[in-house]
């Protein structure tokens, strides 16, 4: 039985392995750490294997799991990076606009909470109650943080399927 | 959405690192062994009191357990033991401590003792100091005491010993943390205890040690190259490896062959993990 689901996890993990590694790299933005996420993610998901109880959630858990790590990468850089002076221009102290560069570096510039939700719904396909599910935020929250993601990108609302 | 399609077309194209496949199986085979040792330590925590202080657990090498048996207390016999012994979970940071301990008699021993135990007792206040910090960091970046509960730490002090002789003692500590990444520092000890005093490379390998190490670690990194032309290892023009000096780690091999010890990311990438040469 256990290793009938050893068998799963480890098919699901060899499979989705290059969508898993695109997802960590859009946040890390580097190579060797979006390597390394993708390692510890893989590792996390076996070493907590009982706690997926419906294996017809893997998709949603593993997601999940992948995101908090990369999430966690993300702040514990936050704490910390250091960013020489001559590196800081005033353009970094304010919103990114429409005209610095392709929509998926402006994705990547905004806050990781919104980052996750515009990445799991334009990019993942994923609908806002598996996002939900995927972060563990409640609909509202998924709702308010993709709004907000998308006010920030200047994207025009006009055409969005939110559901 | 016309920008989204392009934005998910910039994402699709993300080049794969050719490592990738392998990375993600040293992943699950990592995850397979920690869910064991997880049971276990359940199993373990339920059914015994699993803090035990000065355990005084004598290291089971055949020399050592012979030699311990055989003679009484001379001058040159020691005895490798684990002075402290504790694993548990508390506060969300799972505890795996076996911190080493030499039984010698003579200065050194002592002195090397107490140096492991200063690192010890520094290793675990860093570590948790780290973990509040990141719980502080976690919580004022939005994430939620729920989503809290699912983290934990691993801290780990561990030792193996490399060799021994009759008053010779080769062993490593390895000092872990882990949580988002992982952060690994080892300790080589050399002791003569004979004589009391430390193993230096120049002792063993003679005075051309430099020169010989060097060759070593440079033929070690050549191999490393792989078809394509990649290595973990950086060009020492980008602070790859130089030269080794006095306060390069070592350890001795059972078969008396010095090894060398770099920390992780100091000549490679951390994916090269802390990379060893020996020097025969």
């Amino acid at each position: 039985m256990a290793s009938l689901k050893e068998e799963l996890l480890e098919s699901y993990l060899i499979g989705g392995q290059e969508r898993f590694y695109r997802l960590a790299y859009s946040y890390l933005r580097d190579r060797e750490e979006a390597l390394d996420a993708v390692q510890t993610a893989v590792c996390r998901c076996l070493e907590r294997r009982d706690s997926l109880r419906d294996e017809a959630a893997l998709g949603t858990w593993f997601t999940r799991i992948l995101v908090n790590t990369c999430m966690d990468l993300l702040r514990q850089r936050r704490r910390v990076t250091f960013v020489p002076p001559e590196a800081l221009d005033a353009g970094s102290y304010e919103d990114p606009l429409p005209e610095d560069g392709a929509l998926a570096d402006r994705v990547n510039g905004l806050p990781p909470e919104a980052q996750t939700v515009v990445k799991l719904r334009f990019y993942e396909d994923m609908t806002l109650r598996e996002i939900s599910e995927v972060t563990g935020w409640n609909l509202n929250t998924v709702k308010s943080r993709l709004y907000a993601g998308l006010k920030k990108l200047r994207v025009s609302l006009e055409g969005v399927t939110l559901e | 959405m016309n920008e989204f399609k392009k934005a998910r077309e910039d994402y699709e194209a993300t080049p794969i690192p050719q490592e990738l496949e392998d990375r993600v199986r040293a992943g699950i085979r990592q995850g397979k062994a920690n869910y064991r040792r997880r049971r276990w330590r359940k199993y373990a925590a339920g059914t015994a009191a699993c803090l035990v202080v000065l355990a005084g657990a004598l290291n089971l090498s055949p020399t050592v357990a012979a030699a311990a048996a055989e003679v009484p207390v001379l001058g040159g016999l020691f005895r490798v033991l684990t002075v402290r012994d504790f694993h548990g979970e508390e506060d969300g940071i799972n505890y795996d401590i076996s911190v080493p301990g030499v039984e010698a008699e003579g200065e050194l021993a002592q002195r090397v003792n107490d140096v492991i135990q200063e690192k010890v007792n520094a290793h675990l206040a860093k570590a948790q100091q780290d973990w509040e910090d990141y719980k502080e960091a976690f919580f004022a970046t939005g994430g939620t005491e729920e989503e809290w509960g699912e983290r934990t730490m691993d801290v780990i002090v561990d030792y193996e010993v490399k060799s021994q002789t009759d008053a010779r003692l080769s062993f490593v500590v390895t000092f872990g943390e882990g949580w988002v990444a992982s952060m690994e520092e080892t300790y080589c000890y050399n002791l003569d205890l004979a004589e009391d005093r430390d193993i230096t490379l120049a002792e063993l390998l003679g005075e051309n040690w430099v020169e010989q190490c060097n060759e070593a670690v440079r033929a070690g990194i050549a191999a490393s190259v792989d078809e394509e032309g990649f290595t973990f290892f950086f060009p020492p023009e980008e602070g790859g490896f130089a030269t080794v000096d006095e306060s390069t780690a070592f350890y001795i091999r059972e078969d008396g062959v010095p090894v060398l010890v770099f920390p992780r990311y100091s000549i490679a990438a951390g994916a090269a993990g802390s990379p060893e040469f020996p020097v025969e």
